[in-house]
């Protein structure tokens, strides 16, 4: 009984299968917290939510359980049966990128909460038509 | 000659920051300004020689960063360098009486903006263009919230917040396409993207328009930009105005026009641009802050260069060009007098201007509001006309109406403006400027009005780089003929 439902898990349709729906969900976890939500750091996290789920999306579309990682050495002397390197290279761009540019509105936010005492994004009203 | 230094030097001077500290802070500002000021003139020298220019950083065939430097991402490398010098000459009349606290972070800032928005144009790599996307923002961000108070960290936030949704679309459109295609490059994409099923082709053209529509300012996904606006310095309006979202705009239309999906989707975008127009305008009319009566007339030009350009024909993309030099240098004008008023007055309600006493000042920004209306003898005229002309031969009547339209309404804002600039009340001190920044200005006029009398010294180079960026299966093969 766990035999075959270890087997059916393995197969790699149901693998991509898994990766879409859980990324997807997850993206709409992101979506569902960035529209429901009104303090400034949950609306960070949520955005950070929706990325994450787009990393997964992408290693999981790209990855093949067959291949080995892209690494020369312990053995591997040319580039045969790996996994593209590129999208793990993209990706690890995208989480540098993503970090910096969520530290950099963390950031924000505190200098913004020491000034006027404010998180919810309702409230800060500063601008706009007098 | 390498495409390189353009994203090289600027970049470098912020690392080098530490080192050139020790030469005191006029040395950075001295040092910034120079470089800017060499690039401007090795852009020039590159315009008798250029044809078409492929770079390529190679890591291992057919892996590597390319770049792309051809007339139609030349016209946007010399706009951005000349606009960026200027700028950097503003600043340095400014920066006698009144400094920015901490201006060595300042221009790594505006360094770093620079070399973005130029990777941004020169790139032909997708995931590059993503990277360029983030540095120019997070740049941008910072320069928005750079005063540190309430209004200014408001804005940052708000641009940030939008900035980061605009970044979540472009990737999950580059991962789509890397998925379906298996390549990051430009050129090979052009070739590729017409296999695809028609579902995936309209969903990643829709993650596109969504992750840069935030970017260009188009009408639904708008609603930041004139909080930002209003809270940042307008110092900084200047350079979002005239260099970054004129470099997404470049992109936008760029990639677009390498795998256009089909041409419902750009006559979408046509009316998606009119509507943007009209409702901009429109807000704008009761706007009593300077900034933001700008910031919606901002807009309102995006949007009639988003329609312009996305009407897919040599004669349009020509207007569109000559709109977007003669919008830059104009906004130029517009954001660098509200600064020098703002120093003085400390306020920008319109009706500030009442009391503005420098003829200079009010000269300036006439003639610049002029030539956003479109009158003869200025350069937003031969744009506006070229435009107008191409809507009316390929027959967008109902584009040509809104376009009008909208420009009259444009013209009783600016009316309401020029009267209070005129008006007859108490006047303040004369307003002060330096011999640098009254350059500055007469250069900007200069070009308007040079644009506008002898537009053919500057049309046969704007044609071809209009032909260019239509171009795109030579684009294709030159980049695939480095890569072999």
């Amino acid at each position: 009984m766990i035999e075959t439902f270890l087997t059916y898990l393995n197969q790699d349709s149901t693998i991509t299968a898994m990766v879409n729906i859980g990324s997807m969900t997850l993206f709409f976890i992101g979506l569902f917290g960035l529209l429901t939500h009104r303090h400034i750091l949950r609306i960070f996290i949520s955005i950070s939510i929706m990325e994450i789920a787009i990393f997964l999306f992408f290693i999981g579309n790209t990855f093949d359980k067959r291949f080995t990682a892209p690494i020369l050495g312990d053995g591997n002397t040319a580039f045969v049966a790996m996994n593209d390197p590129i999208p793990h290279a993209m990706i690890l761009t995208a989480i540098v990128i993503g970090m910096a540019v969520f530290a950099l509105g963390i950031s924000f936010a505190i200098e913004y909460y020491k000034l006027t005492g404010k998180t919810d994004i309702n409230e800060m009203n500063e601008l706009g038509e007098s | 000659m390498s495409s390189m230094y353009f994203i090289a030097l600027p970049l470098l001077f912020g690392f080098a920051t530490p080192l050139l500290a020790k030469l005191g802070k006029n040395g950075i500002a001295y040092v910034s300004t120079l470089m800017q000021t060499a690039l401007f003139f090795l852009a020039l020298s590159l315009l008798l020689s250029t044809n078409w220019h492929v770079e390529i950083i190679s890591i291992a065939p057919p892996l590597g960063i390319s770049f792309v430097l051809n007339k139609a991402s030349l016209f946007f490398v010399l706009l951005f360098t000349f606009m960026m010098m200027l700028f950097s000459f503003y600043y340095l009349g400014l920066r006698k009486t009144n400094p920015y606290a901490n201006e060595g972070k300042f221009f790594i800032l505006i360094n770093m903006l620079l070399a973005a928005a130029i990777g941004l144009v020169l790139s032909s790599d997708i995931f590059n263009i993503y990277v360029f996307f983030e540095i120019a923002g997070v740049s941008a961000y910072i320069l928005s919230a750079y005063k540190k108070t309430p209004k200014a960290l408001e804005a940052g936030l708000k641009y940030l917040i939008t900035g980061m949704m605009a970044s979540v679309f472009l990737l999950l459109a580059i991962t789509m396409i890397y998925i379906h295609l298996g390549s990051l490059n430009l050129g090979v994409l052009s070739q590729t993207f017409e296999t695809l099923p028609y579902n995936i082709k309209l969903l990643i053209s829709v993650f596109l328009l969504i992750g840069f529509g935030f970017k260009v300012e188009i009408f639904p996904l708008n609603f930041w930009v004139t909080d930002v606006y209003e809270g940042s310095s307008s110092l900084v309006n200047a350079l979002f105005s005239s260099i970054v979202v004129k470099s997404y705009l470049f992109v936008f239309f760029h990639i677009l026009y390498l795998f256009m999906p089909t041409s419902e989707f750009s006559s979408f975008l046509i009316y998606l641009g009119a509507t943007s127009m009209i409702v901009a305008e429109i807000v704008a009319l009761k706007q009593t802050n300077l900034k933001r009566v700008f910031a919606y007339s901002s807009l309102g030009q995006i949007g009639f260069i988003f329609a312009v350009m996305a009407s897919e024909n040599v004669y349009a993309l020509t207007a569109a060009f000559f709109i977007i030099l003669a919008h830059s240098v104009a906004k130029m004008m517009i954001f660098l007098s509200i600064t020098s008023i703002q120093r003085e007055h400390k306020s920008v309600k319109i009706a500030t201007l009442k009391e503005l006493n420098s003829p200079f000042i009010t000269l300036m920004m006439i003639l610049a509001m002029l030539s956003l209306l479109g009158i003869p003898l200025l350069a937003g005229f031969v744009g506006k006309f070229l435009a107008l002309k191409d809507f009316a031969v390929t027959g967008e009547f109902v584009i040509l109406g809104v376009i009008v339209i909208a420009s009259l309404i444009e013209s009783v804002y600016y009316f309401k403006i020029a009267g209070n600039l005129f008006s007859n009340g108490e006047k303040r001190s004369k307003l002060i400027l330096t011999l640098s920044q009254k350059a500055v200005f007469v250069t900007l006029a200069l070009v308007l009005l040079l644009v506008g009398t002898v537009p053919f010294l500057f049309s046969s180079f704007i044609n071809d780089a209009a032909q260019v960026m239509m171009d795109s299966s030579t684009y294709a093969n030159m980049l695939m003929g480095v890569m072999k």
